[in-house]
């Protein structure tokens, strides 16, 4: 046909048949570790092989750069930097036919003009570069649930939609723990060994779990078993042993930013959060579950703008309303099979309400108003003494909710608030600035807890007396309430205080 | 213009097209991350009407543009900078004082999503509401209708106008050039005049977005694709393009399918601000596009607010060079694929 040979057109993966299904390797990435080896369970579990990408590293931003045109986003430049990387190192393991015929690549994607819609044209570059054509890409959109890519060989079902969700939770949660516990592990390492036994007992149960039904029914099935829930409790079981000390006063640092960089463990984002811990710090990850939440929430919230105008709005309203509930419901449960360690998600009608003055709500990309909605909250409540925004370079919506923040810090100029570009190739600049905020949030949680003790007239001594005799409280599971300070110690100096009956 | 007439506004004002003195004087310092040239231009503008006779500053979020490609792509979303530049803009002229109170100025930044039909009157009337006294929503929905049309007819004669162009392009057997860009590099003080150089060595220019849309000249220059199952429509860009969200890429990648079919386009000239993050994926196929059927392309990037006059003149004479020596070839060459030319043009 005359016209396809002189017309430019966009790639097209060749389809993935479900013969195939057993033999080929699905490569995915762009979350932590944790998440990836449980995504991993998730898949298995349907009958897919599949591979997370390895750990991003510096040189993937250097090997992304060859392949994808100038003016990427960091993000999108490590990813894609990644991928090629990863598919190098199969080229010459398994030759030119076996990366093609052997594996492919999913990415989640389509929800927007830069956030994700579009990484797909960059891999698409570095599949060119390679001269790899042939290789299948597939771009999947996870909330269309009976999406599947041609050729029938990958199917977005209910069972596997759940599964995944599962992951997500499961590697948020146990990322919470992991944060909150070490930085006052008594035994160095004792955490990260947790971390890692918690992901391969949860990794087994995913693999494993029971396929009941396959719409409705699997939907019903998946928020009310307690299947889930007892996996966590084993796990609890597990972290029960970890001994911490938390009378270490460390100030606590909130990460907020554009979604993969907040997430990201690697040098991606300069490993900052194992930097602001080996700096004395403690921090509260950004867990995936409230992006998946805020965009659940930004439908009812549409919805409700649009409230006159659309047709069967009540029964629309409580459907999505549903749907928000369950979701909360659920992360809840397994919140409390591990004691409720892990910090609830932040409810977003709140956050919509507090970023109001400065960001409207739909404005969306990078976190939208969650960047200034989250600061606010964090802030207000007494959650930490300071905020980390990782603004990743180029990156369209971010820099601009972070420039919105100028008012903010105008209203409130006491909110410690580091906002960080990050470049890939310029840690130790984003390190010093930091480090400047940082110095301060040591000196504010230092003061805290020299308050509490103050008000309580309790020593360090006192509260080391009272342990010996409640050895539970140096569990790592065990909770500590909120007293309305944002450092650990300050808040179980408290606790302690309560227990003895000083306040 | 239509909107706020329709509403009885008496006097519009707009801020002088963009330029680094602007810039310089009204804008800089309010924006407080780096960003691309045209929104620290945003701030110029803003900051110049702050010192003019008005009492009411409009700067809308404008978050979906209406679009020609509407219900052929997935979305038609304005770039989450443009629609969230106002936000951040205003936080650098309110941090220190109230500046838009202290001069007596309402400032009104309404949401703005031209795709949602239902929701636009409702949110410009719940933000000017409490500014233009008495204002109900019927009458925002009545002004936006009329908005609307007076957008309509800017565009239809804008259409014309090319076409008119294409005509005296096959008349006399000349050659035009087409510019891919964003909306606002028309704006000299964004785009540079770059367009206009052309003009002066005799190139028509098209832009884009203002392309005729007459079926037959689509038939002429699409149908044989739509039979081969290639694409479902002449407006069809998922050929090329598959993820179609963000309403500015889409028309530019139709302009580039456009240009690669038109016989008479010979060059595409592709303007793109520093630091784009919208155009920064869309390069290699734009110009994979364009090129794929012999059409030349040229990229000016890179543009900020230091204008580049004399390596633009320098670049401009080489291009010009290149069109007069390929140009016919190429017109040659394009209307071979084609079918006879369509007898509207011939007139
Ligand atoms: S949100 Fe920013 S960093 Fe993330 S993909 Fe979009 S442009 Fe890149
Ligand atoms: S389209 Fe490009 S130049 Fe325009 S505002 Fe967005 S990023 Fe900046």
């Amino acid at each position: 046909m005359e016209t396809k040979e002189f017309h430019y057109r966009a790639y097209r993966p060749r389809p993935f048949t479900k013969e195939e299904r057993s033999k080929t390797t699905i490569l995915f990435g762009g979350l932590t570790w944790k998440h990836e080896r449980l995504i991993q369970g998730s898949l298995e579990r349907m009958g897919y092989k599949s591979m997370p990408l390895p750990n991003i590293e510096r040189q993937d931003l250097d090997i992304g750069k060859e392949f994808i045109d100038v003016g990427a986003c960091c993000p999108t430049t490590f990813t894609a930097g990644n991928l090629a990387r990863t598919l190098m190192t199969l080229r010459e393991r398994e030759g030119e036919e076996g990366v093609k015929n052997n594996y492919l690549f999913v990415t989640i994607g389509a929800c927007g003009p830069c956030r994700f819609g579009q990484y797909h044209e960059s891999y698409e570059r570095v599949l060119e570069g390679l001269n790899l054509t042939d290789f299948r890409l597939f771009l999947l959109d996870l909330l269309q649930m009976e999406q599947s890519a041609p050729g029938g060989g990958l199917e977005i079902s209910m069972p596997l939609t759940f599964g995944l969700v599962y992951s997500m939770f499961y590697g948020d949660l146990i990322t919470d723990m992991e944060y909150a516990i070490r930085p006052y592990e008594v035994v160095e390492g004792s955490t990260d060994n947790m971390v890692r036994e918690s992901v391969e007992l949860l990794y087994e149960r995913l693999k494993n779990r029971p396929i009941k039904g396959k719409k409705i029914d699997s939907l019903i099935w998946h928020v009310f078993t307690g299947y889930f829930v007892d996996a966590l409790k084993e796990v609890r079981r597990l972290w029960d042993e970890i001994e911490v000390d938390r009378l270490r006063v460390k100030p606590k640092v909130k990460i907020t930013g554009e979604f993969w960089l907040q997430t990201h463990e690697g040098d991606g984002n300069y490993n900052i959060k194992r930097w602001l811990e080996k700096e004395g710090a403690e921090v509260i990850p950004p867990p995936v579950a409230v992006w998946m939440d805020y965009l659940i929430n930004m439908e009812l919230f549409k919805l409700e703008d649009a409230k006159g105008f659309v047709k069967k709005y009540y029964l629309k309203k409580l459907a999505i309303g549903t749907i928000a509930g369950l979701y909360k419901m659920v992360y809840n449960r397994l919140r409390k099979a591990l004691n409720n360690i892990p910090n609830p998600l932040p409810d977003q009608r709140k956050l919509k309400e507090l970023a109001r003055p400065y960001f409207h709500y739909r404005l969306t990309g990078g976190e939208g108003h969650m960047l200034i909605g989250k600061a606010l909250y964090a802030y207000l409540n007494r959650q930490a003494h300071m905020i980390c925004e990782l603004s990743p370079y180029g990156c369209l919506p971010n820099t601009m909710s972070v420039g919105a923040m100028a008012k903010v810090l105008g209203d409130y100029p006491d909110l410690l608030y580091a906002p960080i570009e990050i470049k890939g190739d310029a840690e130790v600049h984003a390190y010093s600035r930091c480090q400047m905020i940082l110095t301060e949030a040591k000196r504010r949680a230092k003061e805290e807890f020299e308050e509490v003790l103050e008000r309580t007239g309790l020593t360090v001594e006192d509260i080391r007396n009272f342990e010996e005799d409640h050895p539970e409280l140096r569990r790592a599971t065990y909770k500590v309430p909120h007293y309305g300070y944002a450092g650990t110690a300050s808040n179980y100096a408290m606790h302690i205080a309560k227990l003895m009956g000083r306040i | 213009m239509g909107f706020f007439q329709s509403l009885g506004v008496g006097r519009i004002v707009f801020s002088s097209d963009t330029s680094e003195e602007q810039y310089r004087e009204y804008g800089k310092g309010r924006i407080t991350m780096d960003s691309c040239f045209p929104v620290k231009a945003l701030a110029g503008h803003m900051g110049e009407l702050l010192h003019k006779d008005i009492n009411l500053l409009f700067v809308p979020m404008i978050y979906s543009l209406p679009s020609f490609l509407k219900g052929h792509v997935v979305d038609t979303l304005s770039c989450t900078r443009v629609m969230m530049s106002v936000e951040n803009i205003k936080a650098g002229f309110l941090r220190e004082r109230k500046e838009f109170e202290e001069r007596g100025i309402a400032f009104v930044s309404p949401f703005v999503p031209f795709a949602e039909p239902e929701l636009l009157p409702k949110y410009l009337w719940e933000s000017l509401k409490e500014h233009i006294p008495g204002l109900t929503l019927e009458e925002t929905a009545r002004a936006v209708k009329e908005g609307f049309r007076a957008l309509e007819d800017f565009e239809r004669k804008m259409r014309e106008k090319s076409l008119e162009i294409i005509r005296w392009c096959v008349k006399n057997n000349r050659p035009a050039i087409l510019v891919l860009a964003r909306p606002y590099h028309m704006d000299p003080g964004i785009g540079h005049d770059i367009d206009g150089e052309f003009q002066q060595y005799g190139f028509p220019v098209l832009w884009y977005n203002y392309l005729p849309l007459d079926d037959w000249l689509l038939e002429w220059l699409f149908s044989k694709e739509i039979r081969a199952g290639i694409i479902r429509s002449y407006f069809d860009i998922s050929d090329v393009w598959t993820s179609s969200y963000s309403s500015n890429t889409n028309e530019i990648i139709w302009g580039a399918k456009f240009s690669a079919r038109l016989p008479w386009i010979t060059g595409v000239i592709r303007l793109s601000s520093y630091e784009c993050g919208m155009d920064q994926p869309t390069f290699t196929p734009v110009q994979k596009i364009v090129e794929s059927s012999g059409t030349l392309f040229f990229k000016f990037g890179e543009l900020d607010e230091t204008k580049p006059a004399g390596s633009v003149k320098i670049r401009v004479e080489t291009i010009v060079y290149y069109l007069e020596k390929y140009s016919q070839d190429i017109i040659k060459k394009k209307l071979s694929r084609l079918g006879a030319v369509p007898s509207q043009l011939l007139v």
